[in-house]
């Protein structure tokens, strides 16, 4: 064991200095995950219209209420799908991929962004914004290294719950795509 | 390389610091997690864990080597708190609704850790009714087996983080900055870390309405316990430290005589806003 206590908080100056605060993570990217979940497979881009029907039953099953984007959804040849969804909770924002087999089974999940910190500021659209679009090979005012954070255990309910609506997805909206393809 | 999956009700963060890794060694890793989650949830009615609470007091049960070690060291643990860590208060927190209910609790009086024997390597049997939560320790052993899992492929440096209980290998150190349970959003730097493991408790991200109960219990006085500060423990394997934090919150004593006996230390960041 290599333990070094940091010397201000020892002597209590750690809590008095400026904070730092929990910010972005960025693990990896859209590209990544389909290699990690989906491998040796070629996906083709699938994206879909959400229809406010489609859009209240995914929000009934989740309890998620920021819309599901139909933009991100990719299908391999065999039937398989990708889709990246993220959910907003009151601390938290998380972009995560989801890998079904043609059955609609949950493959695999994988985290891509975990961007922490106050409810106000997640909600806040424009703060969001700062963060669309960038990847693991775009560290720009993210954090260069991930903090190694400890702490008590955060659950991941919210990601469970989103993981949900794309059950639903896959039911009402994916499951016949597969079908109708197999019928050609 | 940092990869991050939702496992163990949080999430799980396994980094590894050499250039070219085998790609296998995050599956591996991650599977490793997996293998835990399978053996030991208590939410799951067929792991190993719901089997031997279900049916360890009328026959014996067979057990993987995982979780027959994990049952070793609570045992381990129970003996040298001398009762503060018993992982024999499942029914506590099935009746406050924060477990799942398996059947019939029936008006059993359930038995502790110390009632389980292992009677041969991987073979159990209990003289009590049992209802064990592993959630004070399991988490700890994935952490474990995951780090044993890049070792294994010949990863030279890299840590494994399962929501906050965190271990590091490979020399490199590493800051370990903890939540500050007055503002659980900003991060206290603790110290560094280059090899070894941390982890703690609080209650601050339990999201209790008024009136429900903690998710820890006191097992020698079966009362849920409250308090708002939170507590680390630093020691050489995730498990000890994971399990070594309910003996110092429990009991609210950073010197337990049972942290030397593990080479443990531990730390209490207190909480300023509260009286």
């Amino acid at each position: 064991m290599n333990w070094k206590p940091h010397p201000l908080f020892i002597i209590g100056l750690a809590m008095t200095s400026a904070p730092i605060i929990a910010q972005a993570k960025i693990y990896v990217s859209v590209e990544q995950a389909q290699k990690i979940l989906l491998p040796n497979k070629s996906l083709a881009k699938n994206p879909m219209i959400i229809t406010e029907d489609l859009q209240d039953k995914m929000r009934s099953a989740s309890s998620i209420r920021h819309p599901f984007q139909g933009d991100q959804i990719w299908r391999a040849a065999d039937g398989s799908w990708f889709i990246v969804d993220e959910v907003v909770g009151k601390h938290e924002m998380i972009t995560y991929a989801v890998a079904l087999n043609p059955s609609g089974a949950v493959t695999g999940i994988e985290i891509l962004e975990y961007v922490e910190s106050y409810g106000y500021e997640v909600a806040e659209a424009n703060w969001r914004k700062q963060f669309v679009g960038k990847t693991a090979v775009d560290p720009i005012k993210l954090n260069q290294d991930i903090q190694n954070i400890g702490g008590a255990t955060l659950s991941c309910k919210h990601l469970t719950d989103g993981v949900k609506r794309v059950a639903v997805l896959y039911e009402i909206a994916l499951k016949n795509q597969t079908l109708s393809l197999k019928a050609k | 390389m940092i990869r991050c999956k939702p496992l163990l009700g949080t999430f799980v963060e396994i980094r590894i610091e050499d250039q070219s890794p085998p790609l296998k060694a995050l599956d591996e890793a991650f599977l490793a997690v997996e293998q835990v989650q399978f053996l030991m949830c208590f939410h799951n009615p067929n792991s190993e864990l719901s089997q031997i609470n279900a049916r360890s007091y009328l026959e014996p049960v067979r057990i993987h080597p995982w979780t027959a070690e994990v049952l070793r060291i609570a045992k381990e643990i129970y003996l040298q708190s001398q009762g503060v860590f018993n992982c024999g208060v499942g029914h506590h927190l099935v009746e406050a609704g924060l477990l799942p209910k398996h059947g019939k609790l029936n008006n059993y009086s359930f038995g502790g850790i110390e009632d389980l024997q292992l009677i041969e390597h991987f073979l159990v049997r209990s003289s009590l009714p049992l209802c064990l939560d592993l959630g004070g320790i399991a988490k700890g052993y994935a952490v474990d087996k995951a780090v044993e899992a890049l070792l294994a492929n010949g990863v030279q440096a890299g840590s494994v983080n399962a929501g906050g209980d965190i271990r590091i290998f490979g020399g490199r150190s590493q800051a370990i900055q903890i939540r500050n349970p007055s503002k659980p959003h900003e991060l206290i730097q603790i110290g560094s870390m280059s090899a070894g493991a941390i982890a703690t408790s609080s209650l601050y991200f339990a999201n209790r309405s008024s009136g429900s109960k903690s998710f820890m219990v006191n097992p020698l006085n079966q009362g849920h316990i409250e308090f708002s500060e939170s507590y680390s423990v630093v020691a050489t394997r995730c498990v000890y430290a994971d399990a070594l934090t309910k003996v110092v919150s429990i009991s609210r004593n950073t010197r337990h005589p049972c942290l030397s006996h593990f080479s443990a230390q531990a730390i209490r960041i207190p909480n300023t806003q509260s009286p």
